[in-house]
């Protein structure tokens, strides 16, 4: 009961911000706009090049060109997802330790991690997410897929923790702030190795694999689960991979949180 | 109530040295000192009490408040409120204390003030008939009707601050922070925030303590005051105490009729002082004498001024607060305290 109750306190929380964050896209029309044709422009040219490529050659390293869109649509999702909920960490790098704005947080009778995300909807994400959906929308019929309860099943639970893999590389990178007062770059450098996700990983060199799957495990939030809906193959490897990398980068990302929270100085006033 | 025992914080500071060169150099091999803000501090607070803490700027007060608050773990030493640990038992902790940090504000920048309060109403659970009988409360003594609707970033800073309290309060805390509450404000607003501690201290029972600069703050509100400088307690006492201990100085004032005649008048031969122990200024038109009443009886030095010369106004009055807090400032003595 207890745990419903704070769940529900949860929603609600999140659902004052996101209705005022909602509000301001109708009061910064420009912004938003402005914001939404770079994103989609940004994708557009991600497309285009990948078009011009595959009317060059008829399959990339054994996929075909429907194949590789449904797993760059499949990557989007995840990384929307956490655009959405979890885009204010990115500022606990940039400057909210550095000018101690952390303190706010940390006189609240929640947790600091909860109060830092809640705040910020980051509507941008909404760009991403519908790409990605026409994505899946427009590779899904040109492809076999079984649409079985399991598969679908799958596919959100899929999603769902690829989105904690994005979300856990920030929380760890951006809590080292706490020491160094400003790592929004480290997060940077990391996150960024995200865009070698978008592409199956059979076209780069073992290094390159070995560091994408085992060590930034971005290969889990797209290539490994998206091949598994297209090509079959070890559901406990594509998913549960997904699954275990999440759960890991999230134990130590809110380890490290913990500890920086401790080491927090603030800053002087 | 509140328990502080030999708290003591360090913070660890890397000392570059000017210049990219020192930038580079601090950057591969990093000197470090270690730098003591808060050094073995120790006080209590009783319920119900008005603690004032002050002290120069850099003295360590936002340190001490900061750690009595959850922001920051001290490195050593104890302090409990209500029998819990700060830092240890943040969450359930911070839910029995308000915050206001006069130099930032808590709030959400483009928040409205009503959507603020209805999410510090879910973040502590506030069930909404106590909610509207608090609001109405706080509506009455901070006057936040005129201002509920805007965005908090389009506040004044006298609005932001009442604003600030008010939601501090929200949750009836039993330990109010404040922290300069009264920085940058006007005369009136000032008092109209003097006016809201004071209700809210004598209608709850809420213990209160508050850093100010504003000297007004300390004598209109506080029980006590305790008074650190670079990281040590100096005072810990009533007021009147600090008054009794440092503040025997009266000040004699008078306008003399002829201005030359002030040269007849030598303090220091009369009562047998030593120099500094009486202190004549003069202005050309008002000559100001200060004497410490305990050492000089203040009859006396009244009499002499009187007696040797033609005076066209006089009066004798007690030293301020402020005055006393100057001179230990300056001169920065730890009396056994």
């Amino acid at each position: 009961m207890k745990i419903l109750r704070k769940i529900h306190r949860m929603f609600k929380l999140h659902r004052i911000f996101i209705k005022q964050d909602l509000k301001k896209l109708m009061e910064y029309k420009v912004d938003f706009l402005t914001g939404a044709i770079g994103m989609l422009l940004n994708q557009a040219v991600n497309l285009f090049f990948l078009s011009v490529i595959f009317s060059q050659i008829p399959s990339l390293n054994g996929w075909k060109f429907e194949e590789i869109l449904f797993i760059y649509g499949f990557s989007l999702l995840p990384k929307a997802i956490d655009h959405l909920f979890f885009d204010n960490l990115w500022a606990i790098g940039y400057f909210i330790i550095r000018k101690g704005d952390f303190d706010r947080y940390l006189t609240r009778p929640v947790s600091s991690l909860f109060a830092v995300t809640v705040e910020k909807f980051q509507v941008d994400a909404f760009g991403e997410l519908v790409v990605g959906i026409a994505l899946l929308c427009v590779s899904i019929p040109k492809l076999t897929l079984s649409f079985s309860v399991i598969n679908i099943l799958l596919f959100i639970a899929a999603v769902f923790f690829a989105t904690f893999i994005y979300t856990g590389v920030k929380l760890i990178t951006s809590s080292i702030a706490f020491w160094t007062k400003r790592s929004g770059s480290i997060t940077y450098m990391f996150y960024m190795v995200n865009d070698f996700a978008k592409y199956p990983t059979t076209i780069y060199n073992r290094f390159i694999r070995g560091i994408i799957t085992y060590i930034i495990p971005f290969a889990f939030t797209a290539f490994y689960p998206a091949s598994y809906f297209i090509r079959g193959g070890s559901a406990l490897f594509c998913i549960g991979g997904t699954v275990l990398m999440a759960t890991v980068l999230m134990a130590v990302g809110i380890l490290v949180w913990n500890l920086g929270v401790r080491a927090y100085e603030s800053a002087g006033s | 109530m509140i328990h502080v025992e030999n708290l003591t914080k360090e913070f660890k500071k890397t000392i570059k040295e000017p210049g990219l060169k020192g930038s580079i150099k601090s950057f591969i091999k990093p000197k470090t000192e270690i730098i003591k803000a808060v050094d073995n501090i120790s006080f209590d607070v009783p319920k119900g009490e008005i603690l004032g803490f002050i002290g120069p700027n850099g003295a360590g007060k936002s340190t001490v408040i900061k750690m009595l608050t959850g922001i920051l773990t001290p490195t050593s030493g104890t302090c409990e409120i209500n029998g819990k640990i700060p830092y240890k038992n943040r969450k359930s902790y911070v839910r029995e204390i308000g915050v206001v940090f006069g130099q930032r504000t808590q709030l959400w920048w483009d928040l409205a003030l009503r959507e603020t309060y209805a999410v510090i109403k879910e973040i502590y659970e506030v069930d909404d008939q106590s909610f509207k009988k608090r609001m109405d409360f706080l509506n009455e003594v901070l006057g936040l009707e005129d201002f509920i609707t805007s965005p908090v970033r389009t506040l004044s800073l006298g609005q932001r601050m009442r604003a600030d309290i008010a939601a501090s309060l929200l949750h009836s805390p039993k330990v109010l922070f404040l922290d300069e509450p009264t920085i940058g404000l006007d005369v009136v607003v000032k008092d109209n925030i003097r006016q809201a501690i004071k209700s809210i201290n004598e209608t709850e029972q809420t213990t209160v303590i508050l850093t100010t600069h504003d000297l007004q703050d300390v004598e209109n509100l506080c029980d006590r005051i305790v008074m650190i400088d670079k990281g040590n307690k100096v005072f810990d006492g009533e007021i009147v105490e600090l008054k009794r201990r440092y503040g025997q100085s009266r000040e004699l004032k008078f306008v003399p009729r002829n201005i030359a005649d002030v040269e007849k008048l030598n303090y220091e031969k009369e009562f047998g002082l030593k120099g500094g122990e009486i202190k004549v200024e003069n202005d050309g038109h008002t000559v100001s004498v200060r004497f410490d009443s305990d050492k000089t009886a203040v009859e006396k030095v009244l009499g002499y001024t009187l007696s040797n010369l033609h005076v066209k106004d006089i009066s004798v009055t007690d030293a301020d607060i402020e005055e006393i807090i100057k001179g230990i400032y300056k001169s920065g003595v730890s009396p056994n305290a």
